[in-house]
């Protein structure tokens, strides 16, 4: 058990996989100017990714391990994510249209994400077992929806502040990214 | 290698099956609409439609939430295909282009300290607001080039943007980056019903013309022999140059910066000139229309401001019909101006110039007697809009009583209704009487109609309640008599049915705070108003389903004219300089005109009409030079004249025989313009 709360604090907190990785920084800049969008592609990461973990590790441990083509997993999971996403897509469409009309524009953004993908290789490398690679998608997903929310927060305030012309907009998002990844390097070394 | 293929091979058909499957088991109806509108769309995502990108303006389109036409980008053809796709009727606005508001660049202006930061507009902004005097000065920097989606726009020589206009879209996308709002889009039917804001750069002359003439723009194409050009910048807001160059008063030419080093430009003259070009060529120059609508707009009187408003109607696309009360059109200007000073041949060239772009015109018809506003909406017209003018149209009533030159019945002139009553005649005043008054008079006129039987009278006044006399003050006592008083309200609107007031929509604010006014509607079927004359009302078809439809058709009123934000007058308030309702010139005639006209154009438009902000007119002080440095003084050109005494004649009093310039002195005079903007002017190093 404690391994499993270790897991979900380190990859929340100490391997945050926007602040710390520095994976999925396209979603970070490009939706985080409101917080509607970044609490609407956190659910999204957090749905796709927990999937997109799952299948994964099935595909690698009985397709790929069990007939030796490790060389075709990066080829592979692109793949079976996108697939996966697009199949999820047309679900909630058909049966959950509440969520669709929540999530449905973010998830076609994240279908090959570099987070979704790196967290799918990370579990892999880990050689986690199927419930340790849930339990780490669900947390991954769930830092980087923390990261975002506290993000998007900040940029709503800048928004406000007298900022120089030539830094409005990315640059200051870049600048203040940079603050909080530093923010986030004090958990380092506490799992 | 073999199973890695049949993994891969395998798993790309599973999955591609199993895709197959979800997409038909999951099927949802999406409206082909959108689609076949997405595909109709020039997908550019632009956003010059003000919306993220064209699938969600298809969208907005399909869902009824944009119109067919809100796609600036793809001009009158994707409108019209999307039109078709959603079976609609098209509405076209004229396609605006982008025109860069600034004449004299970098290198010309005078400048504060020389600028070498960073290559871009935003940036050199941030520095006091950029390295020019002139806070509306174009940079030069080209921020709206690179910004252009579309590459219409490019830098030009002097430092200024140039649009193409073949290649510009209107998409906006350069007003939106241009930190100094300088390159705007505009149009024709823009330029012809709009006025000069204070943060756009204008010449002295341009502010001080009533009716806003670009001064410098046509004296340049003078300059270069486009007369015709020169006529048709002139005819975007004054629809009789000849006349006005006869009798306007020339504001213009005493504003005119040239004062500062010799004598003005012959502005009026150089008007006259190109005017006098087209009526000697034989010829009316056919002036730029927008596609024809099928509205039909009913114009009542047919003075200067009655034709500028048939004019301007037709030159936007409109059917306008005048009906002038005398057996023929001119007003003022053809019975009372001596022919001395305007002669009729010129006045009958302007009409007709006027009458041949698509007005007509239905002489000795009398409002309220050979038709009335009722007759008007069932013959088909879609708005009516009075411009009697200064003219006394009483006269014209002499002798037929019970007449009180009113467009509506239950709606007059306190000078009627109190000389009626002095003559010891009985008007009904109804049931409900409102009194537009700020005077203690009112009192003794609500009381009179009482008398006369009404039920309720109400006071109305824009002033506040201590402002207003003692007698008007003690509500309680008058609340007894039947007579309420209402302070800090103004009219805005009249309601009514066939020819009859039925009520009058109010405007309640509370001075020194900023909250938008309340608006009321009251009944009242008497509206008794002080001032000397019926203002321009546009009355258009009340499409209100809530009233009552029973004794047919129903009608409104639309405020013609409201600036923003100080401006609290409501339709009846009285008439001062450079507002509407003024006809102590010609060339302040065709300024409430154009200002009918937009109120008309925007009402079909957008059907609502805008306040105007920031009126160069209202605003204090301007950005201006006290002094001109570099120019050689030359005189002005004057035609070839002389009094009795031999001198050259600078008078101007009997023009008909007093020639204008002649081709050569009129190219020589145009040279002496200094081409001014807001504080930049041609210098002669």
């Amino acid at each position: 058990m404690t391994d499993y709360i270790l897991l979900v604090v380190s990859c929340i907190f100490v391997n945050n996989i926007l602040l710390m990785q520095y994976l999925g920084n396209c979603p970070f800049l490009g939706v985080s100017k409101r917080m509607e969008t970044a609490v609407g592609m956190a659910m999204a990461v957090v749905f796709v990714l927990v999937m997109a973990g799952a299948i994964t590790w099935v595909v690698d441990i009985y397709l790929l391990k069990a007939f030796g083509l490790e060389y075709l997993r990066t080829l592979s999971f692109i793949l079976v994510i996108a697939s996966l996403v697009q199949f999820v897509e047309m679900f909630l469409r058909k049966s959950i249209p509440g969520l669709y009309a929540g999530l449905g524009i973010f998830l076609p953004l994240i279908t090959t994400n570099c987070a979704v993908m790196g967290v799918c290789l990370i579990n892999i490398m880990e050689e986690y077992s199927f419930l340790q690679a849930l339990v780490s998608s669900f947390s991954y997903a769930v830092g980087f929806g923390l990261a975002l929310v506290l993000f998007a927060g900040v940029r709503e305030r800048i928004i406000l502040a007298r900022v120089p012309r030539p830094l409005q907009d990315t640059s200051i998002g870049l600048v203040t990214a940079g603050m909080l990844s530093l923010a986030f390097f004090a958990f380092k070394g506490m799992v | 290698m073999v199973s890695g293929f049949l993994i891969m091979g395998g798993l790309g058909v599973v999955i591609g099956v199993v895709l197959a499957l979800a997409s038909k088991v999951f099927y949802v109806y999406i409206d082909p609409k959108i689609e076949a509108v997405e595909d109709a769309l020039p997908g550019a995502n632009c956003g010059g439609c003000g919306l993220p990108g064209c699938s969600s303006n298809a969208a907005a389109i399909v869902a009824g939430k944009a119109s067919a036409s809100s796609c600036v980008a793809g001009g009158p053809d994707v409108a019209a295909e999307i039109a078709g796709i959603m079976g609609e009727a098209l509405s076209l606005k004229e396609p605006e282009i982008a025109a860069p508001g600034c004449t004299y660049g970098y290198q010309d202006a005078d400048i504060k300290y020389p600028y070498q930061g960073i290559y871009d507009n935003p940036a050199a902004v941030l520095l006091d607001g950029g390295s020019k005097i002139c806070t509306i000065g174009c940079l030069g920097l080209g921020t709206c080039v690179r910004a252009c989606p579309f590459g219409a726009l490019s830098m030009g020589p002097d430092n200024l943007p140039v649009v193409d206009t073949e290649l510009c879209t209107g998409c906006g996308t350069c007003e939106r980056v241009c930190p100094k709002h300088i390159i705007t889009l505009t149009s024709t039917s823009d330029r012809i019903i709009n006025e000069y804001v204070a943060d756009e750069c204008t010449a002295p002359c341009h502010r001080s013309c009533p009716t806003g003439i670009n001064i410098p723009g046509f004296i340049k194409e003078i300059r270069d022999h486009n007369y015709e050009a020169a006529l048709a910048i002139i005819k975007e807001k004054c629809p009789l140059p000849l006349i006005c160059g006869y009798i306007c008063p020339a504001p213009c030419e005493l504003a005119c910066r040239r004062n500062l080093v010799d004598e003005a430009v012959a502005i009026n003259p150089l008007k006259r000139f190109v005017a006098d070009y087209e009526m000697e060529s034989r010829k009316h120059i056919a002036p730029y229309k927008a596609r024809a609508t099928d509205r039909k707009i009913a114009v009542v009187g047919g003075g200067a401001e009655g034709l500028t408003v048939g004019y301007y109607l037709a030159r936007l696309g409109y059917n306008p019909t005048i009906f002038e009360a005398k057996p023929q059109l001119g007003g003022i200007l053809r019975y009372v101006i001596a022919e001395d000073r305007l002669p009729r041949k010129v006045l009958d060239h302007e009409i007709e110039g006027i009458l041949k772009i698509g007005v007509e015109a239905r002489n000795n018809m009398v409002m309220g007697r050979d038709f009335h506003l009722d007759t008007l909406f069932e013959e088909g017209f879609d708005a009516v809009i009075l411009t009697k003018g200064g003219f006394d149209s009483r006269k014209i009533l002499q002798g037929e009583s019970g007449h009180h030159d009113s467009p509506v019945d239950g709606l007059y002139l306190m000078l009627d209704f109190v000389s009626a009553l002095a003559r010891g005649e009985r008007p009904d005043p109804g049931q409900r009487v409102v009194i537009l008054h700020s005077g203690a008079e009112a009192i003794d006129l609500a009381r009179r109609c009482r008398e006369l039987g009404a039920e309720e009278v109400m006071v109305i006044s824009g002033s506040r309640l201590d402002q207003l006399p003692v007698e008007l003050q003690d509500l309680k006592a008058l609340a007894a008599e039947g007579i309420s008083v209402r302070h800090s309200s103004v009219v805005t609107g009249l309601q009514g049915n066939l020819r009859r007031l039925t009520g009058i929509v109010l405007e309640d604010f509370r001075y020194g705070e900023d909250l938008p006014p309340e608006r009321e509607t009251l009944t009242a079927d008497t509206l008794i108003i002080s001032e000397g004359r019926i203002p321009e009302i546009l009355f258009v078809r009340s499409d209100d389903p809530s009233e009552p439809q029973a004794e047919g058709t129903g009608w409104h009123t639309v405020e013609t004219f409201r600036t923003y934000p100080q401006s609290r007058d409501g339709m009846f308030s009285p008439p001062e300089p450079g507002r509407i309702s003024d006809s102590s010139a010609v060339v302040k005639s065709l300024l409430s005109g154009r200002r009918v006209t937009r109120a008309i154009h925007q009402y079909f438009t957008d059907n609502t009409v805008t306040p105007l902000k920031n009126l160069v007119c209202e605003t204090g002080p301007i950005l201006n030079v006290e002094e001109v440095h570099d120019v050689n003084p030359a005189g002005r050109e004057l035609p070839d004249a002389t009094d009795v005494e031999g001198n050259s004649k600078t008078a101007w009093i009997f023009p008909e025989k007093f020639p204008g310039l002649d081709e050569a002195s009129a190219v020589r005079e145009s040279e002496r313009c200094l081409q001014c903007g807001l504080i930049c002017y041609r210098k002669q190093a």
